[in-house]
């Protein structure tokens, strides 16, 4: 096995923070080297200092000879305009009498994509492709500008399991065919499928690298640097009265007929595949989108549809999937953002209470743990973990009686996820309630009480958390109903 | 500018170091200080100070339709249409000043609900509606005009002059709107949810914040302050023009993009905006001083709307 | 959709109404046999001397009995061209043109030329094309007016304020101006654009005031800035700086009526849109035009302003 890329000693400092500390870092041909860290600890920056977009203050990155490196950032780089083959060779289209030879582009492109199981037409536009898809586009890219070095930065954190599934495969293939990867995952059921070595950062330091086969623990230890006892700290307690009723909800072609309960102290989690309707059934009930039929009731009132305030000021809340495009405004200050959704409530007269509001944020953020130099900091720089705190943090601030949580912990580190799992614990503590909307099943089974498990927009059944097995859940989640 | 610093008590550097645009007005204050030996006068500061004054009450205007992620481009026709009907109600209805003035500015605050109705509920991107209500609020201006100049009301003139020698009531008018403006940005419900909507619209709209109403209020704001700023330029001139303020939208843009706005929304400050519009006052003022060709003129107001705000973009950047 | 539709369609309809209004108001039509049609494109409406200029047509198009349709350019030479074409193929008999600007109206004059129209230009002449008649003001003659009149109510020094860089009527009264100065004992101490725009005269005036403090006169394109001009001297208006304006558009008449005005150079728009119908009247007619009608610019002082009263 050669070694295609050998990193010594990297040190990056950025005004005055130390973000790599003489980090060793090497990719050999033929393996799968995956660089685990919690949000913070240097990941990124490694990458960028590898790809040559950061010049390290000291240390050295050597590459072997003819070896090039590519990136596949979370951010896809492609054009949503155009066709799966002009994406694939953009910049570099086969020319004969230096006109674009379409056919030419096309039949290389059906090669290409075959090298990552790719089989879709190479004419149909970017856009129409899944987001799975649009990474295996990337991926091919990137093999045939003879990529010796491919890093992978958090793909699978917007795939589902099938998807991931598909691409730990390919990444076999590719890994078969010679090439050296570095795979960035959260994931450590992923890394303990298909690594090969496993490089641990913790605050901007390489603090070990583990074999092949290295038990979960191990991994979470090293990254966070203390022992966690458990992964979900669930405590259950009797449920009360009913909080949130959503009955016979439909919106024609969306979702059909859809009934559950949350009482307080209770987790709720729905579970199913991505497209089952999940998402569009917890927006309709708060108000975002509109419903066709049935009905939703909060603490017994029943509540007007497509209103949020309505929904608002009857005590349920959303924490949206979307972090960056739906729940912050990333333009603002963390102090700003976590007084958003009291802003109404802080308002007499039109003149907002800012004193009250910025003591309010002050408290939240430090029961939060949100590491921030404070609640002047723009949000955007915070890591991905912490920003999510601060999107749960203002819906605390308002004390919903029903907080609905649409994949609270994707793109969060482990250190952070237990801390959100906390807080879900505490609010049901008080007597409120939580709706868990979320792909990860080993999450809906260890911090939901009860688990509602939609399919193809309906209901496939409901199952007690306590005992269930993935494969259970699994089982309702891909049944087909007739219609 | 002084007393806005004293106000605040905040220490200079810190402001200098905030707002890029401050740097440059200081650097373009000392060089027109060195090169015009009349520029750096008591009288001539104040005569800056009164000629910002229109722009600057249109560009507060406009800073909560950018920092709310929206653009106002009627702002200038605004201006001349409220003046126009603050001046015909007086000099052609024969209504009393105080009644004509307060229908000048009802107009304003009409062709701002027209532009923010619009905009929430009619889906029209900012642009063209408030482009179509810069044409149809020139064109208005024109219909009740009939072309020619009409005499403002004694209250109107009386906002253009001085109050007692020396302290001429444009530049007051514009301090206390820059406090308006200050207020209503960062203490009021209206002037957080802009901050909020420029940021992310649907973080907003999820967080609760009626954004279609907001934007109501937004433009109708951007109207109101238009017509108060087309009151202060009829005062000056004790006539209401039918082609007054063409352009100034523009003019107001500038300024509040100078000031350390973003078009894209979410960011600009009422200091800022008033920075921006002294930039643009102190430089005409200066070219005229030097008696640069007219020629070169527009050139230089454009390199210098360029450089402040790349100026402020590297300060960012560098950040 | 279908609600967008509808929305679509009560927008056009308004539109629809509204352009019916407009060109109701735009042609004055005659009431006897309106067998001869002509066109009339103005630079813009704009302004209150282009204003009076469509009612002088207006009125002698009324009792002539032809009909005319007047469009305004918006001081957009591209726009004026595209209205003459579209009087070609609308069959007007001659057609009227007031150019955005005389070294930009050929290819309008051209287009008259290819449908043999008759072509009349008024108060700007068309520097490149074929013209049956130029009704015009001479605008470098009311410049050298102006500098004679300033240079008897003052001596020392005097600002020009100029009209918008570029424009015919800066050009030509900028360069009869300068021609007349060496009459008297003035002198000019300051040019600067203010771009016809009375707001920008009250601060482009402030402005020279404060490094010209003992400024003795001013010279303004057009009466707007000569307002303007007139707001920034305040009470020296007319007591220890004077200042002549151009056109004689009615606020310009009672600012020398009260004093604060020495004169402007009126120049009479109600007489040449008259004059320009005439002429356009009997080139559709097929009779014999004069070439170039000049109507006289005429000096308003305090002595003649009663003259100019309307």
């Amino acid at each position: 096995m050669a070694e295609l890329l050998r990193a010594e000693g990297i040190t990056k400092r950025f005004t005055g923070a130390l973000a790599l500390d003489g980090v060793d870092f090497a990719v050999n041909s033929g393996e799968v080297h995956v660089l685990l860290g919690e949000n913070g600890a240097g990941k990124s920056t490694l990458v960028k200092v590898l790809a040559g977009v950061y010049r390290p203050d000291s240390g050295s990155v050597r590459v072997a000879d003819g070896v090039n490196l590519a990136v596949i950032y979370q951010e896809l780089t492609l054009v949503p305009e155009l066709s799966v083959a002009e994406n694939l060779f953009l910049g570099r289209p086969p020319r004969r009498f230096g006109v674009v030879d379409r056919a030419r582009m096309l039949r290389d492109a059906v090669g290409l994509l075959a090298r990552v199981g790719l089989r879709v037409d190479p004419a149909t536009p970017v856009k129409e492709l899944g987001i799975a898809q649009q990474q295996m586009v990337e991926i091919a890219r990137a093999l045939d500008l003879n990529a010796g070095v491919l890093v992978l930065d958090e793909p699978t954190a917007v795939l589902t399991d099938t998807e991931t599934d598909r691409l730990l495969e390919i990444m076999a293939e590719i890994r078969d065919q010679g090439v050296g990867l570095v795979f960035i995952t959260h994931h450590l059921d992923e890394i303990r499928r298909i690594a090969d070595r496993v490089t641990v950062l913790r605050d901007g330091r390489s603090v070990g690298v583990l074999p092949a086969g290295s038990s979960v623990e191990q991994m979470i230890e090293l990254m966070v640097g203390r022992a966690i006892s458990e992964q979900y700290p669930r405590r259950s307690q009797e449920p009360g009265d009913v909080l949130l009723k959503v009955d016979s909800l439909t919106r024609d072609g969306r979702f059909t007929d859809v009934s559950f309960e949350v009482r307080a102290g209770e987790v709720v989690g729905i579970a199913g595949l991505v497209g089952a309707g999940r998402t569009e059934v917890v927006r309709a009930a708060f108000g975002v989108d509109h419903y066709d039929s049935g009905h939703v009731e909060v603490a017994g009132r029943r509540l007007p549809g497509g209103d949020v305030r309505a929904a608002m000021r009857a005590g349920l809340g959303l924490v949206p999937e979307d972090r960056k495009g739906q729940g912050l405004v990333l333009t603002s200050s963390v102090g700003e953002n976590l007084g958003l959704v009291t802003l109404r409530s802080a308002t007499r007269a039109g003149i907002v209470d800012r004193k009250r509001q910025r003591r309010h944020a002050d408290e939240m953020a430090t029961a939060l743990r949100v590491k921030t130099s404070g609640l002047d900091q723009e949000v955007r720089e915070l890591s991905g973990g912490n920003q999510q705190k601060v999107v749960i943090g203002k819906w605390l601030l308002a004390d919903p009686r029903v907080l609905v949580l649409d994949e609270p912990t994707r793109g969060v580190d482990v250190g952070a996820k237990v801390e959100i799992y906390e807080l879900i614990n505490r609010m049901t503590a008080a007597g409120r309630a939580v709706l868990l909307v979320s792909s990860d099943l080993p999450e809906v089974i260890g911090m939901s009480d009860r688990i509602v498990v939609m399919a193809h927009g309906r209901v496939a059944g409901e199952l007690p958390a306590r005992g269930t097995t993935q494969d259970e859940v699994m089982a309702l989640a891909v049944q087909e109903f007739s219609a | 500018m002084t007393t806005a610093t004293a106000r605040t008590g905040v220490d200079a550097r810190k402001i200098l170091s905030e707002n890029g645009a401050l740097g440059g007005l200081v650097v373009l204050v000392v060089a027109l200080s060195i090169l015009a030996p009349t520029f750096l006068s008591t009288q001539n500061l104040i005569n800056v100070g009164v000629q910002a004054a229109v722009v600057a009450v249109l560009a507060f205007g406009s800073t909560f339709v950018i920092v709310s992620g929206g653009i106002d481009l009627s702002v200038g026709s605004v201006a001349a249409l409220s003046a126009m009907v603050g001046a015909w109600s007086s000099a052609e209805a024969g209504l009393p000043g105080p009644v004509a003035l307060l229908l000048g500015l009802a107009t304003g605050v009409a062709a701002g609900l027209i532009n923010g109705a619009m905009v929430s509920f009619g889906r029209l991107p900012a642009f063209i509606a408030t482009l179509a209500m810069l044409s149809i609020a020139r064109g208005l201006t024109l219909v009740v005009s009939q072309g020619t100049p009409l005499a403002t009301p004694d209250v109107v003139t009386f906002l253009g002059s001085n109050l007692v020698p020396q302290v001429p009531l444009p530049l007051l008018i514009m301090l206390v709107f820059f406090g308006i403006t200050g207020f209503v940005l960062s203490r009021t419900y209206a002037g957080r949810s802009m901050y909020a909507i420029g940021g992310n619209e649907e973080a907003a709209r999820l967080s609760g914040i009626d954004v279609r109403r907001q934007k109501l209020v937004i433009y109708a704001l951007s109207g109101l302050f238009a017509a108060v700023a087309g009151m202060l330029l009829a005062g000056r001139l004790a006539s209401a023009g039918p082609q007054a303020a063409v352009g100034y939208e523009l003019d107001a843009i500038a300024a509040v993009v100078i000031g350390g706005a973003s078009l894209s929304g979410g960011v600009g400050r009422a200091f800022g905006t008033l920075v921006g519009a002294l930039v643009l006052a102190v430089l005409r003022n200066g070219l005229n001083q030097l008696q640069v060709s007219p020629f070169w003129q527009q050139v230089v107001i454009g390199v210098v709307i360029a450089l402040a705000v790349l100026l402020d973009t590297l300060r960012r950047r560098s950040r | 959709m279908n609600l967008t539709r509808r929305a679509a369609l009560a927008a056009l309809s308004v539109t629809t109404l509204a352009l019916t209004a407009a060109c109701g108001s735009g042609a004055s039509s005659s009431g006897g046999g309106a067998d001869i049609s002509v066109g009339l494109a103005l630079s813009t409406l704009n302004n209150p001397y282009f204003v009076e200029l469509k009612q002088g047509a207006e009125e002698a198009a009324a009792e002539l009995g032809v009909k005319l349709t007047v469009v305004d350019a918006q001081n957009d030479a591209t726009n004026q061209v595209n209205q003459v074409q579209t009087f070609t193929t609308q069959g007007v008999k001659a057609i009227i043109i007031n150019p955005v600007d005389s070294k930009q109206a050929g290819p309008a004059a051209k287009a008259a030329e290819n449908a043999s129209i008759p072509l009349i230009a008024v108060d700007r002449t068309v520097d490149d094309g074929k013209v049956a008649s130029e009704v015009t003001s001479d605008n470098v003659q009311g410049g050298s007016l102006a500098a004679i009149e300033l240079g008897r109510a003052t001596s020392g020094g005097v600002v020009h304020l100029q009209g918008i860089p570029g424009a015919s009527a800066t050009r030509d009264r900028g360069f009869g101006f300068e021609q007349g100065l060496n009459s008297g004992a003035i002198k000019v101490v300051a040019s600067q654009p203010a771009d016809f725009d009375r707001a920008k005269g009250l601060d482009v005036t402030t402005n020279l005031l404060q490094s010209n403090p003992d400024l003795k006169g001013v010279f303004a394109d057009n009466d707007e800035m000569a307002l303007g001009a007139i707001k920034a001297l305040g009470d020296r208006a007319g007591k220890d700086v004077h200042v002549v304006g151009f056109d004689g558009t009615p606020d310009g008449i009672k600012a020398v009526e009260d004093g604060t005005m020495a004169a402007t150079i009126a120049q009479q728009p109600k007489v040449l849109g008259r004059q320009a119908v005439e002429q356009a009247v009997k080139a559709a007619k097929g009779e014999t035009v004069q070439q170039v009608v000049s109507v006289e610019v005429k000096v308003v002082t305090k002595k003649n302003v009663a003259e100019f009263k309307k």
